[in-house]
C-alpha cells in the first residue's frame, strides 16, 4: 500500500524546503479565512483614514522646518501595522493553536520545530510586506506621501529590523502567557500604552522622561525609524542608527525567547 | 524485536503517584489494548510513549528509541492518534493530507487513505466542516499518511455512536493486516475484545490483569441475571432443576443467575410451556456482562 521512499533522506535543504511548503500552507490558510484576512488588513488602513481625516492639512514645526503631519502619521501607522501583523498576530494564533493542540500535533510529526515556526514566521512576514505595501500606496496616493529614494535604505532597514524584532517576540511571549484566553489582554497591554508614549499615533512634545522610558521600548525606535525616513528633511540615507540599534537588541531578546518556547511548543 | 518495552515505568505529578510502576512489552505486529476507567494513567503512559511526557523512573523503548528524547526517527515511524486535537481548520482534507505527508520520508497514497477512513464525499470539506466522527476519521488518517510500523491510538472510538464505533473497528482491524503495530487505549470492554490481540487492565496507576481477551473476558465475567414471574400458582420450587445456577424468589418474582444463560433460558422457557403458561406472564431480561473495570 505505501507508495515508496522518498528519494532523500534529512537534510538542511530539505528542512528549508519543508519551512518553504508550510508557508505556502500557512498563507492558504490565512487567506481562505476571508474574515480574519480582509480586518487584519482594513484596521490599519481604517486608523489611516481617521487620523487623515483629523489631521489632514496640518503641518508640525521641526529643527529644520515645517513638515506636513500626513509625512508624521503614514509612517506612524505603518509601524503599527507591522506591530499588529507581526507581534500580535503571532501571539495570538500561536496561543490559539496551542491550546488547540495543534502545536501538539505538528509536535508529534517528523517536521522540525524550527522548520514549522520558520515556515509560520514567513507567512507572518509576506502578510506584513502586503500590508506596507498596501499602506504605502494609499499614503501615496491619497495624501500624497512618498520617501525620497536617498532614504530608502533607511525604510527597508527599519521594515525588516522591526519585523524581525516584533516576529520573534511575539512567537516568544506565547511561553509566558499559560492560557489563549489570557493573550488580548496581556498583548493589549504590552503594546497600547506604549504606542501612545511612542509618537505613534500623534505628535507631541512629551516631557524628556516620558520618551526616555519610549526610547527603551522597541515600538518608539521603530515608529521613529520609519518617520525618520519619510521626513523630508532627513539628509544621508534615512538610517536612524539608535533607533535600529535598540530594535536589534530587542530581536536578540526576541530570538532567546523564541528559542525557550520552541523546547517545548506544545506546553508542558 | 518488540514494538515497545516498558519497565516499572513511574510518574508522578506533585504528591499524587500517577503510574505506579508498570511493565508490559508490545511485540512488533500486535495489537496491545490497554483498557481501565478514565483516571487509570492510561493517557499518561500512552504520552510518555509517544515523548510528550517525561517520566520519573523506569526504562521505556519505543521501536528500540528512547521517546523522551523525540528523535525525529522514531517521529518518521509513529502515527499518533491523541484523544483530541486541533487541525489547521481552514485547509481541507486533502489538503491536510498532502500537507501532514510532506513531514515524513515514507508516505502513503491520500486518496487511498480517504478512502480508508471513508471520507470520499468530504475530501474537499474543510476540516472546521466535519462532524467529530469524520474529524476522529481524519485524525486516523493523518496519524497513517506517513505509513508508520507503530500507531498509538488513544481512546478512538470514545464519543462514538455504536454505527460509528463499528465502522471504526473495521478500519483499525485493516491496520492490523497491513502489519502495523497497534497501542490502543480504550475504556470499552468489547472495544478490547473485538480488536486487541492482547489485553492489560489498568487501575490506579497499575496493571491489574493482562492476557488475551478472552482471559481478561472469562476472569470477569459475572454471571448473568434472569428475571421472571411465575405462572399462576407456581412456587420456585416448581421450577426444573438449573444445573449450576443461584435461584432466589420473591413471592411469584423470580432471579437466576447463572453462567449458563442459554442452557438455563431454554429449560425455563421450555418448562413455561408445559405450565401453559402465557408467554405475555413471562418475562426475560438478561444482562450484558460487564467488565470490572466500568465501574
Amino acid at each position: 500500500m505505501s507508495t515508496g521512499t522518498h528519494p532523500d533522506t534529512w537534510s538542511l535543504r530539505r528542512d528549508l524546503r519543508l519551512a518553504g511548503w508550510q508557508i505556502l500552507y500557512e498563507q492558504r490558510a490565512f487567506w481562505r479565512n476571508r474574515a480574519r484576512a480582509f480586518f487584519s488588513f482594513l484596521m490599519p488602513v481604517m486608523f489611516l483614514v481617521i487620523f487623515a481625516t483629523i489631521y489632514h492639512g496640518q503641518t508640525i514645526r521641526g529643527p529644520h522646518g515645517a513638515i506636513s503631519y500626513d509625512a508624521f502619521f503614514v509612517p506612524g501607522i505603518l509601524a503599527y501595522g507591522i506591530i499588529a501583523t507581526t507581534f500580535t498576530n503571532m501571539a495570538m494564533s500561536t496561543s490559539i493553536l496551542r491550546e488547540q493542540g495543534v502545536l501538539k500535533r505538528m509536535a508529534g510529526t517528523p517536521l522540525p520545530g524550527s522548520a514549522y515556526v520558520a515556515g509560520r514566521i514567513g507567512s507572518t512576514l509576506l502578510i506584513t510586506t502586503e500590508m506596507t505595501v498596501v499602506v504605502l500606496v494609499i499614503g501615496r496616493v491619497a495624501y500624497g506621501v512618498t520617501v525620497r529614494g536617498a532614504t530608502l535604505p533607511g525604510l527597508l532597514a527599519a521594515l525588516v529590523i522591526g519585523s524581525a524584532s516584533f516576529t520573534a517576540r511575539g512567537v516568544g511571549i506565547v511561553r509566558y502567557i499559560k492560557n489563549a484566553e489570557a493573550t488580548p489582554a496581556v498583548i493589549n497591554f504590552a503594546i497600547l500604552p506604549l504606542t501612545f508614549i511612542s509618537g505613534v499615533w500623534f505628535h507631541s512634545n512629551l516631557s524628556t522622561g516620558i520618551t526616555d522610558i519610549a526610547k527603551v521600548f522597541p515600538i518608539r525606535p521603530l515608529a521613529h525609524a520609519l518617520q525618520y525616513a519619510f521626513n523630508p528633511f532627513t539628509s544621508g540615507s534615512g538610517i536612524e542608527a539608535n533607533d535600529l540599534e535598540t530594535l536589534a537588541i530587542w530581536l536578540v531578546v526576541g530570538v532567546f525567547m523564541m528559542a525557550r518556547f520552541l523546547r517545548r511548543p506544545a506546553g508542558d | 524485536m518488540n514494538a515497545i518495552e516498558v519497565t516499572d515505568l513511574r510518574k508522578s505529578y506533585g504528591d499524587r503517584e500517577a503510574i505506579r510502576g508498570v511493565s508490559f512489552t508490545v511485540a512488533a505486529g500486535e495489537v496491545f489494548c490497554l483498557l481501565g476507567p478514565n483516571g487509570a494513567g492510561k493517557t499518561t503512559t500512552t504520552e510518555i510513549l509517544e515523548g510528550y511526557r517525561s517520566r520519573n523512573a523506569g526504562s521505556v523503548s519505543v521501536l528500540g528509541l528512547h521517546p523522551a528524547e523525540r528523535p525525529r526517527e522514531l517521529r518518521e515511524h509513529v502515527g499518533i492518534v491523541l484523544q483530541s486535537c486541533g487541525l489547521q481548520e481552514d485547509l481541507t482534507v486533502t489538503e491536510l493530507l498532502m500537507m501532514y505527508r510532506r513531514y515524513h520520508l515514507r508516505e502513503r497514497d491520500v486518496d487511498e487513505l480517504i478512502e480508508l477512513v471513508e471520507l470520499g464525499e468530504k475530501s474537499s470539506a474543510r476540516a472546521r466542516e466535519l462532524s467529530g466522527g469524520q474529524r476522529r476519521r481524519l485524525d486516523l488518517a493523518l496519524a497513517l499518511v506517513g505509513d508508520p510500523d507503530l500507531v498509538f491510538l488513544d481512546e478512538p472510538t470514545t464519543g462514538f455512536d455504536p454505527a460509528a464505533r463499528r465502522q471504526a473497528w473495521t478500519t483499525i482491524r485493516s491496520l492490523c493486516q497491513l502489519g502495523k503495530t497497534v497501542f490502543l487505549t480504550t475504556h470499552f470492554m468489547d472495544e478490547a475484545q473485538t480488536l486487541a490481540d492482547r489485553v492489560a487492565v489498568m487501575r490506579d496507576g497499575a496493571i491489574v490483569a493482562e492476557g488475551r481477551p478472552e482471559e481478561i473476558g472469562g476472569r470477569d465475567l459475572r454471571p448473568t441475571e434472569i428475571r421472571f414471574v411465575l405462572p399462576p400458582e407456581r412456587s420456585a420450587a416448581d421450577l426444573p432443576e438449573l444445573p449450576g445456577a443461584e435461584v432466589t424468589s420473591e413471592g411469584d418474582r423470580v432471579l437466576v443467575r447463572t453462567r449458563e444463560a442459554v442452557a438455563a433460558t431454554a429449560r425455563i422457557t421450555a418448562w413455561a410451556l408445559e405450565q401453559r403458561a402465557s408467554s405475555a406472564a413471562s418475562r426475560l431480561r438478561s444482562r450484558r456482562l460487564r467488565t470490572s473495570t466500568s465501574r
